[in-house]
Protein backbone atom coordinates (compact mmCIF):
# COMPACT_ATOMS: atom_id res chain seq x y z
CA UNK A 1 0.00 0.00 0.00
CA UNK A 2 2.71 2.50 0.91
CA UNK A 3 4.59 1.79 -2.61
CA UNK A 4 1.82 2.92 -4.36
CA UNK A 5 1.03 6.10 -2.15
CA UNK A 6 4.58 6.66 -3.11
CA UNK A 7 3.74 6.54 -6.87
CA UNK A 8 1.28 8.59 -6.12
CA UNK A 9 3.01 11.36 -4.44
CA UNK A 10 5.63 11.13 -7.70
CA UNK A 11 2.58 12.17 -9.44
CA UNK A 12 2.06 15.46 -7.82
CA UNK A 13 3.38 18.61 -9.12
CA UNK A 14 6.59 19.94 -7.63
CA UNK A 15 6.95 16.76 -5.68
CA UNK A 16 9.80 14.21 -6.56
CA UNK A 17 10.47 10.72 -5.69
CA UNK A 18 14.09 11.84 -4.99
CA UNK A 19 12.29 14.40 -2.50
CA UNK A 20 10.80 11.85 -0.43
CA UNK A 21 13.95 9.67 -0.40
CA UNK A 22 15.44 13.01 0.69
CA UNK A 23 13.36 12.73 3.80
CA UNK A 24 13.47 9.37 4.44
CA UNK A 25 11.61 6.08 2.21
CA UNK A 26 8.05 5.58 3.93
CA UNK A 27 8.63 2.37 2.26
CA UNK A 28 11.29 1.20 4.19
CA UNK A 29 9.43 3.62 7.32
CA UNK A 30 6.68 1.21 7.56
CA UNK A 31 9.55 -2.11 8.15
CA UNK A 32 11.37 0.22 10.84
CA UNK A 33 7.64 0.92 12.52
CA UNK A 34 7.70 -2.67 13.21
CA UNK A 35 9.54 -1.32 15.94
CA UNK A 36 6.59 0.59 17.35
CA UNK A 37 3.94 -1.97 16.71
CA UNK A 38 3.07 -3.71 19.40
CA UNK A 39 2.52 -0.83 21.52
CA UNK A 40 1.33 1.82 18.50
CA UNK A 41 -1.29 2.16 16.05
CA UNK A 42 -1.30 4.41 12.77
CA UNK A 43 -4.97 3.24 11.80
CA UNK A 44 -7.55 6.23 12.50
CA UNK A 45 -9.43 5.51 15.99
CA UNK A 46 -7.84 2.62 16.85
CA UNK A 47 -6.76 3.97 20.52
CA UNK A 48 -6.56 0.58 22.91
CA UNK A 49 -2.83 -0.50 22.62
CA UNK A 50 -0.37 0.58 25.19
CA UNK A 51 1.03 3.64 23.85
CA UNK A 52 -0.36 6.51 22.31
CA UNK A 53 -1.64 6.46 18.60
CA UNK A 54 0.29 7.69 15.95
CA UNK A 55 -1.31 8.42 13.17
CA UNK A 56 -0.72 12.61 12.42
CA UNK A 57 1.95 12.47 15.01
CA UNK A 58 4.66 14.16 13.01
CA UNK A 59 3.84 18.18 13.93
CA UNK A 60 1.30 17.06 16.64
CA UNK A 61 1.10 18.82 19.92
CA UNK A 62 3.14 16.66 22.25
CA UNK A 63 1.38 14.00 24.63
CA UNK A 64 -2.06 15.67 23.20
CA UNK A 65 -4.12 12.53 23.14
CA UNK A 66 -7.70 13.05 24.07
CA UNK A 67 -8.31 10.19 27.16
CA UNK A 68 -4.35 8.65 26.83
CA UNK A 69 -2.88 8.62 30.18
CA UNK A 70 0.54 10.02 29.46
CA UNK A 71 3.30 9.44 31.91
CA UNK A 72 4.48 12.24 34.37
CA UNK A 73 7.63 13.21 32.49
CA UNK A 74 5.98 13.02 29.18
CA UNK A 75 3.58 15.49 30.51
CA UNK A 76 6.55 18.12 32.01
CA UNK A 77 8.22 17.41 28.39
CA UNK A 78 5.08 18.93 26.61
CA UNK A 79 5.52 21.90 28.79
CA UNK A 80 8.82 22.24 27.28
CA UNK A 81 8.35 21.52 23.78
CA UNK A 82 5.10 22.60 21.97
CA UNK A 83 4.89 19.99 19.25
CA UNK A 84 6.54 16.83 17.73
CA UNK A 85 8.60 18.26 14.80
CA UNK A 86 10.59 15.95 12.15
CA UNK A 87 13.86 17.66 14.08
CA UNK A 88 12.36 16.76 17.60
CA UNK A 89 11.18 13.27 16.62
CA UNK A 90 14.55 12.17 15.05
CA UNK A 91 16.26 13.05 18.12
CA UNK A 92 13.67 11.85 20.42
CA UNK A 93 14.05 8.00 18.51
CA UNK A 94 17.77 7.89 18.89
CA UNK A 95 17.55 7.56 22.25
CA UNK A 96 14.01 8.51 23.78
CA UNK A 97 15.21 8.00 27.20
CA UNK A 98 17.74 10.69 26.88
CA UNK A 99 15.03 13.52 25.81
CA UNK A 100 13.11 12.58 28.22
CA UNK A 101 14.90 10.59 30.98
CA UNK A 102 11.90 9.14 32.65
CA UNK A 103 9.85 7.94 29.48
CA UNK A 104 8.04 4.90 30.65
CA UNK A 105 8.39 3.48 27.17
CA UNK A 106 11.21 1.23 27.45
CA UNK A 107 11.98 0.96 23.72
CA UNK A 108 15.82 2.02 24.04
CA UNK A 109 15.91 3.97 20.23
CA UNK A 110 16.67 3.58 16.48
CA UNK A 111 19.95 3.74 16.75
CA UNK A 112 20.69 4.33 12.18
CA UNK A 113 19.37 7.53 11.11
CA UNK A 114 18.51 6.55 7.94
CA UNK A 115 16.12 4.12 9.62
CA UNK A 116 14.86 6.80 11.54
CA UNK A 117 14.09 8.85 8.59
CA UNK A 118 12.52 6.43 6.62
CA UNK A 119 10.62 5.90 10.33
CA UNK A 120 9.48 9.52 10.21
CA UNK A 121 8.75 10.04 6.20
CA UNK A 122 6.13 6.58 7.09
CA UNK A 123 4.91 8.24 9.90
CA UNK A 124 4.28 11.73 7.85
CA UNK A 125 2.50 9.90 5.61
CA UNK A 126 -0.06 8.38 7.95
CA UNK A 127 -1.81 11.73 8.18
CA UNK A 128 -1.29 15.57 9.11
CA UNK A 129 -1.50 16.24 12.56
CA UNK A 130 -5.20 17.39 13.93
CA UNK B 1 32.42 1.55 39.42
CA UNK B 2 30.04 2.68 42.28
CA UNK B 3 29.72 5.94 43.24
CA UNK B 4 29.95 6.94 46.69
CA UNK B 5 26.23 8.25 47.08
CA UNK B 6 25.36 5.10 45.62
CA UNK B 7 27.54 2.95 47.58
CA UNK B 8 26.24 4.48 50.72
CA UNK B 9 22.60 3.31 49.88
CA UNK B 10 23.79 0.11 48.76
CA UNK B 11 22.54 -1.66 51.80
CA UNK B 12 19.48 0.53 52.63
CA UNK B 13 17.72 -1.92 54.51
CA UNK B 14 14.00 -0.46 56.06
CA UNK B 15 11.22 -2.67 57.80
CA UNK B 16 7.97 -2.60 56.21
CA UNK B 17 4.53 -4.38 58.18
CA UNK B 18 2.05 -5.78 56.87
CA UNK B 19 -1.52 -5.20 56.85
CA UNK B 20 -2.48 -8.53 58.44
CA UNK B 21 0.14 -7.24 61.39
CA UNK B 22 1.71 -10.94 61.83
CA UNK B 23 4.25 -10.74 59.48
CA UNK B 24 7.27 -8.54 59.10
CA UNK B 25 9.31 -8.18 55.61
CA UNK B 26 12.46 -5.65 55.31
CA UNK B 27 12.85 -4.51 52.23
CA UNK B 28 16.72 -4.23 50.49
CA UNK B 29 17.96 -1.78 47.73
CA UNK B 30 20.91 -2.22 45.55
CA UNK B 31 21.56 1.00 43.46
CA UNK B 32 22.83 -0.19 39.83
CA UNK B 33 25.52 1.68 37.56
CA UNK B 34 23.73 4.54 36.12
CA UNK B 35 21.74 4.04 33.09
CA UNK B 36 21.13 -0.12 33.51
CA UNK B 37 18.14 0.08 33.21
CA UNK B 38 16.92 -3.50 34.84
CA UNK B 39 14.00 -4.28 32.69
CA UNK B 40 13.60 -7.92 34.37
CA UNK B 41 15.72 -10.01 37.12
CA UNK B 42 16.09 -13.36 37.67
CA UNK B 43 17.71 -15.60 40.92
CA UNK B 44 20.95 -16.39 39.90
CA UNK B 45 23.22 -19.14 41.27
CA UNK B 46 25.53 -18.57 44.35
CA UNK B 47 22.78 -15.82 45.74
CA UNK B 48 23.43 -13.60 42.75
CA UNK B 49 20.88 -11.92 41.15
CA UNK B 50 21.11 -11.35 37.19
CA UNK B 51 18.91 -8.63 35.27
CA UNK B 52 18.39 -7.64 31.82
CA UNK B 53 20.13 -4.13 31.10
CA UNK B 54 18.11 -3.33 28.37
CA UNK B 55 19.25 0.21 27.22
CA UNK B 56 23.07 -1.30 27.53
CA UNK B 57 22.63 -4.14 25.64
CA UNK B 58 23.84 -6.84 28.64
CA UNK B 59 23.06 -9.40 31.19
CA UNK B 60 23.88 -7.56 34.73
CA UNK B 61 25.31 -9.59 37.33
CA UNK B 62 24.27 -8.03 41.24
CA UNK B 63 26.12 -9.90 43.78
CA UNK B 64 23.76 -8.87 46.97
CA UNK B 65 26.64 -9.99 49.30
CA UNK B 66 28.73 -7.25 48.83
CA UNK B 67 25.86 -4.88 46.83
CA UNK B 68 28.52 -4.94 43.25
CA UNK B 69 27.48 -5.09 39.91
CA UNK B 70 28.52 -5.61 36.81
CA UNK B 71 27.52 -6.18 32.94
CA UNK B 72 28.52 -8.65 30.17
CA UNK B 73 27.42 -7.23 26.73
CA UNK B 74 25.68 -9.70 24.46
CA UNK B 75 26.00 -8.46 20.92
CA UNK B 76 25.74 -5.70 18.14
CA UNK B 77 21.87 -4.21 18.55
CA UNK B 78 21.22 -6.17 21.83
CA UNK B 79 18.43 -5.17 23.77
CA UNK B 80 17.37 -7.85 25.87
CA UNK B 81 14.24 -7.83 27.58
CA UNK B 82 13.79 -11.17 29.71
CA UNK B 83 16.19 -12.92 31.52
CA UNK B 84 15.74 -16.46 33.11
CA UNK B 85 17.82 -18.97 34.57
CA UNK B 86 17.65 -22.21 32.88
CA UNK B 87 17.78 -25.47 34.11
CA UNK B 88 21.45 -25.81 33.30
CA UNK B 89 22.03 -22.86 35.65
CA UNK B 90 22.61 -20.17 32.69
CA UNK B 91 20.76 -17.03 31.93
CA UNK B 92 18.57 -17.35 28.86
CA UNK B 93 17.26 -13.85 27.54
CA UNK B 94 14.75 -12.37 25.28
CA UNK B 95 16.91 -10.17 23.09
CA UNK B 96 14.65 -8.13 20.99
CA UNK B 97 17.57 -5.87 19.64
CA UNK B 98 18.81 -8.81 18.57
CA UNK B 99 16.13 -11.19 17.54
CA UNK B 100 16.84 -13.68 19.32
CA UNK B 101 17.33 -16.15 22.22
CA UNK B 102 20.41 -15.64 24.05
CA UNK B 103 22.26 -17.84 26.67
CA UNK B 104 25.28 -16.33 29.01
CA UNK B 105 26.98 -19.39 30.61
CA UNK B 106 27.54 -18.35 34.05
CA UNK B 107 31.07 -20.06 34.46
CA UNK B 108 32.60 -19.15 31.25
CA UNK B 109 30.47 -16.52 30.21
CA UNK B 110 30.11 -17.45 26.81
CA UNK B 111 27.74 -15.63 24.77
CA UNK B 112 25.35 -18.03 22.23
CA UNK B 113 22.93 -16.79 20.21
CA UNK B 114 19.57 -17.92 18.24
CA UNK B 115 18.60 -16.02 15.84
CA UNK B 116 14.92 -16.58 14.70
CA UNK B 117 14.09 -17.31 11.73
CA UNK B 118 14.33 -14.69 8.91
CA UNK B 119 10.83 -14.79 7.75
CA UNK B 120 9.60 -13.88 11.42
CA UNK B 121 10.76 -10.27 10.48
CA UNK B 122 11.33 -8.31 14.05
CA UNK B 123 9.49 -10.03 16.53
CA UNK B 124 9.88 -7.58 19.65
CA UNK B 125 10.81 -10.90 22.08
CA UNK B 126 9.71 -10.22 25.22
CA UNK B 127 9.51 -13.03 27.67
CA UNK B 128 10.46 -16.49 28.50
CA UNK B 129 10.02 -19.49 30.80
CA UNK B 130 11.21 -23.08 30.40
CA UNK B 131 8.99 -25.73 31.49
CA UNK B 132 9.25 -29.11 33.30
CA UNK B 133 10.89 -30.79 30.31
CA UNK B 134 13.26 -28.01 29.88
CA UNK B 135 12.24 -26.13 26.80
CA UNK B 136 12.04 -23.16 26.38
CA UNK B 137 9.22 -20.97 25.42
CA UNK B 138 9.41 -17.48 24.29
CA UNK B 139 6.83 -14.58 23.65
CA UNK B 140 7.51 -11.59 20.81
CA UNK B 141 4.57 -8.71 21.36
CA UNK B 142 4.55 -8.36 17.99
CA UNK B 143 2.48 -11.29 17.64
CA UNK B 144 4.43 -14.16 18.30
CA UNK B 145 5.22 -16.68 20.37
CA UNK B 146 7.76 -19.98 19.68
CA UNK B 147 10.05 -22.86 21.52
CA UNK B 148 13.56 -23.49 21.60
CA UNK B 149 14.97 -26.86 22.45
CA UNK B 150 17.92 -26.17 24.18
CA UNK B 151 19.57 -29.21 23.44
CA UNK B 152 19.43 -29.72 19.92
CA UNK B 153 18.88 -25.65 19.29
CA UNK B 154 15.64 -26.09 17.01
CA UNK B 155 13.63 -23.84 16.88
CA UNK B 156 9.86 -23.24 16.22
CA UNK B 157 7.92 -20.00 16.08
CA UNK B 158 3.92 -19.36 15.59
CA UNK B 159 2.14 -16.74 14.44
CA UNK B 160 -0.31 -15.80 18.01
CA UNK B 161 -4.08 -16.07 17.56
CA UNK B 162 -5.46 -12.30 17.15
CA UNK B 163 -2.16 -11.19 16.76
CA UNK B 164 0.26 -8.71 18.64
CA UNK B 165 0.45 -9.08 22.03
CA UNK B 166 2.11 -11.82 23.52
CA UNK B 167 3.76 -10.71 26.73
CA UNK B 168 4.75 -12.50 29.96
CA UNK B 169 4.74 -16.37 30.05
CA UNK B 170 4.32 -19.37 33.07
CA UNK B 171 4.55 -22.87 32.86
CA UNK B 172 2.70 -24.36 35.89
CA UNK B 173 3.82 -27.29 38.02
CA UNK B 174 2.57 -29.63 35.84
CA UNK B 175 3.70 -28.58 32.69
CA UNK B 176 1.01 -26.69 30.89
CA UNK B 177 2.55 -22.91 28.98
CA UNK B 178 0.19 -19.80 29.15
CA UNK B 179 1.04 -15.99 27.94
CA UNK B 180 -0.66 -13.28 28.32
CA UNK B 181 -1.70 -10.70 25.46
CA UNK B 182 -1.47 -7.44 26.35
CA UNK B 183 -3.00 -5.73 23.21
CA UNK B 184 -4.93 -9.24 22.67
CA UNK B 185 -6.88 -8.71 25.95
CA UNK B 186 -6.35 -12.76 26.87
CA UNK B 187 -4.69 -15.06 28.00
CA UNK B 188 -3.67 -18.54 26.23
CA UNK B 189 -2.28 -22.03 26.47
CA UNK B 190 -0.05 -23.50 23.93
CA UNK B 191 -0.54 -26.96 23.22
CA UNK B 192 2.86 -28.46 23.37
CA UNK B 193 2.61 -31.11 20.84
CA UNK B 194 0.60 -28.99 18.34
CA UNK B 195 1.97 -25.36 18.98
CA UNK B 196 -1.44 -24.09 18.71
CA UNK B 197 -2.70 -21.36 21.25
CA UNK B 198 -5.86 -21.62 22.65
CA UNK B 199 -7.58 -18.22 23.47
CA UNK B 200 -8.91 -17.80 27.06
CA UNK B 201 -10.69 -14.33 27.70
CA UNK B 202 -10.93 -13.04 31.16
CA UNK B 203 -14.65 -11.48 32.32
CA UNK B 204 -13.43 -7.85 32.07
CA UNK B 205 -13.22 -6.58 28.48
CA UNK B 206 -10.07 -4.70 27.46
CA UNK B 207 -7.89 -5.61 30.91
CA UNK B 208 -5.05 -5.54 29.09
CA UNK B 209 -3.30 -9.08 30.58
CA UNK B 210 0.23 -8.17 30.65
CA UNK B 211 1.74 -10.99 32.86
CA UNK B 212 0.86 -14.16 33.68
CA UNK B 213 2.06 -16.62 36.57
CA UNK B 214 1.45 -20.37 37.90
CA UNK B 215 0.87 -20.86 41.88
CA UNK B 216 2.11 -24.45 43.01
CA UNK B 217 -1.59 -25.39 42.32
CA UNK B 218 -1.46 -24.82 38.51
CA UNK B 219 -3.73 -21.73 38.70
CA UNK B 220 -3.10 -19.42 36.79
CA UNK B 221 -2.72 -15.20 38.36
CA UNK B 222 -2.73 -12.59 36.17
CA UNK B 223 -1.93 -8.93 36.02
CA UNK B 224 -4.81 -6.74 33.91
CA UNK B 225 -2.98 -3.47 32.94
CA UNK B 226 -5.82 -1.89 31.97
CA UNK B 227 -7.95 -2.45 34.71
CA UNK B 228 -6.18 -2.32 37.30
CA UNK B 229 -6.92 -5.73 38.93
CA UNK B 230 -5.74 -9.17 39.48
CA UNK B 231 -7.31 -12.35 37.61
CA UNK B 232 -7.24 -16.05 38.43
CA UNK B 233 -8.34 -18.53 36.02
CA UNK B 234 -8.07 -21.87 37.27
CA UNK B 235 -7.69 -24.69 34.33
CA UNK B 236 -9.75 -27.09 36.48
CA UNK B 237 -13.08 -25.28 36.51
CA UNK B 238 -12.28 -23.10 33.67
CA UNK B 239 -13.11 -19.98 36.56
CA UNK B 240 -12.14 -16.84 36.49
CA UNK B 241 -12.21 -14.43 39.33
CA UNK B 242 -10.67 -10.83 39.23
CA UNK B 243 -9.81 -8.27 41.97
CA UNK B 244 -9.04 -4.43 41.82
CA UNK B 245 -6.28 -3.55 43.05
CA UNK B 246 -6.17 -0.58 46.46
CA UNK B 247 -5.99 2.67 44.89
CA UNK B 248 -7.62 5.22 42.44
CA UNK B 249 -5.83 4.27 39.17
CA UNK B 250 -4.37 1.02 39.39
CA UNK B 251 -2.10 -0.47 36.41
CA UNK B 252 -1.09 -3.88 37.03
CA UNK B 253 1.98 -4.25 35.40
CA UNK B 254 3.99 -7.48 36.87
CA UNK B 255 2.59 -11.07 38.50
CA UNK B 256 4.60 -13.17 40.40
CA UNK B 257 3.44 -16.05 42.50
CA UNK B 258 6.06 -16.86 45.56
CA UNK B 259 6.95 -20.15 47.40
CA UNK B 260 4.15 -19.81 50.29
CA UNK B 261 1.96 -18.78 46.93
CA UNK B 262 1.41 -15.09 48.18
CA UNK B 263 0.70 -13.48 45.07
CA UNK B 264 2.93 -10.49 44.13
CA UNK B 265 2.18 -7.43 41.84
CA UNK B 266 3.66 -3.84 40.96
CA UNK B 267 1.27 -1.46 40.49
CA UNK B 268 2.63 2.07 38.18
CA UNK B 269 -0.36 4.00 39.68
CA UNK B 270 0.78 3.88 43.06
CA UNK B 271 4.37 3.62 42.91
CA UNK B 272 3.95 -0.12 45.52
CA UNK B 273 4.02 -3.22 44.98
CA UNK B 274 1.37 -5.45 46.93
CA UNK B 275 1.12 -8.67 48.13
CA UNK B 276 -2.09 -10.37 47.61
CA UNK B 277 -2.94 -13.10 49.58
CA UNK B 278 -5.22 -15.56 48.28
CA UNK B 279 -6.59 -16.93 51.62
CA UNK B 280 -7.86 -13.98 53.26
CA UNK B 281 -8.50 -12.10 49.54
CA UNK B 282 -6.00 -8.92 51.11
CA UNK B 283 -3.83 -6.71 49.71
CA UNK B 284 -0.16 -5.34 51.73
CA UNK B 285 0.89 -2.58 49.77
CA UNK B 286 4.97 -2.11 49.99
CA UNK B 287 6.13 1.76 48.94
CA UNK B 288 9.07 1.69 45.84
CA UNK B 289 12.30 3.22 46.36
CA UNK B 290 11.29 6.53 44.78
CA UNK B 291 8.52 7.83 42.32
CA UNK B 292 8.58 6.04 38.99
CA UNK B 293 10.34 3.48 39.71
CA UNK B 294 8.45 1.75 37.12
CA UNK B 295 8.77 -2.18 37.79
CA UNK B 296 7.65 -4.16 35.13
CA UNK B 297 8.44 -8.04 35.90
CA UNK B 298 8.86 -9.86 39.48
CA UNK B 299 10.95 -12.96 40.25
CA UNK B 300 12.20 -14.71 43.21
CA UNK B 301 13.22 -17.89 44.90
CA UNK B 302 12.37 -19.17 48.44
CA UNK B 303 12.21 -15.75 50.75
CA UNK B 304 12.91 -13.71 48.28
CA UNK B 305 11.03 -11.33 46.22
CA UNK B 306 12.91 -9.18 43.74
CA UNK B 307 12.36 -6.18 41.97
CA UNK B 308 13.87 -4.66 38.87
CA UNK B 309 13.27 -0.51 39.50
CA UNK B 310 13.71 0.45 35.76
CA UNK B 311 13.03 3.89 36.18
CA UNK B 312 15.92 4.56 39.19
CA UNK B 313 18.58 2.07 38.33
CA UNK B 314 18.21 -0.45 41.23
CA UNK B 315 16.81 -3.54 42.31
CA UNK B 316 14.92 -4.31 44.89
CA UNK B 317 14.32 -7.23 47.48
CA UNK B 318 11.39 -8.28 49.62
CA UNK B 319 12.63 -10.80 52.05
CA UNK B 320 9.25 -12.76 53.20
CA UNK B 321 9.03 -13.43 56.90
CA UNK B 322 6.39 -16.03 56.44
CA UNK B 323 7.49 -19.71 56.91
CA UNK B 324 6.77 -22.47 54.40
CA UNK B 325 3.77 -24.17 55.68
Amino acid sequence: MIRHLVAGVALLPGITVMDAHADGDPARGEKVFQYCYSCHSVQPGETNLQGPNLQGIVGRRIASQEGFTYSPALRAFAQQEERWSKELLDRYLAAPYKVIPKTSMAFPGVEASDERADLIAYLRMTGAPD
Amino acid sequence: MLSASRSACAFLVFLAFTGSGHAQQSQQVFPLPEGAYPHDVAPAPDGKVWYSAQRNGALGILDPSTGQSREIKLGPKSAPHGVVQGPDGAAWLTDGGQNAIVRVDPQTEKVQVWKLPEDTGYTNLNTAVFDKDGMHWFTGQNGYYGRLDPKSGDMKVWKAPRGRGPYGITATPEGDVYYASLAGNHIARIDKVTGEATVIEPPTKGQGARRVWSDSKGRIWVSEWSAGQLGLYDPKTRAWREWKLPGDKPQAYAVYVDDNDIVWVSDWGADAIVSFDPATERFTSYPMSQADANVRQILGRPGEVWLPESGADRLMVIRTARQSQ
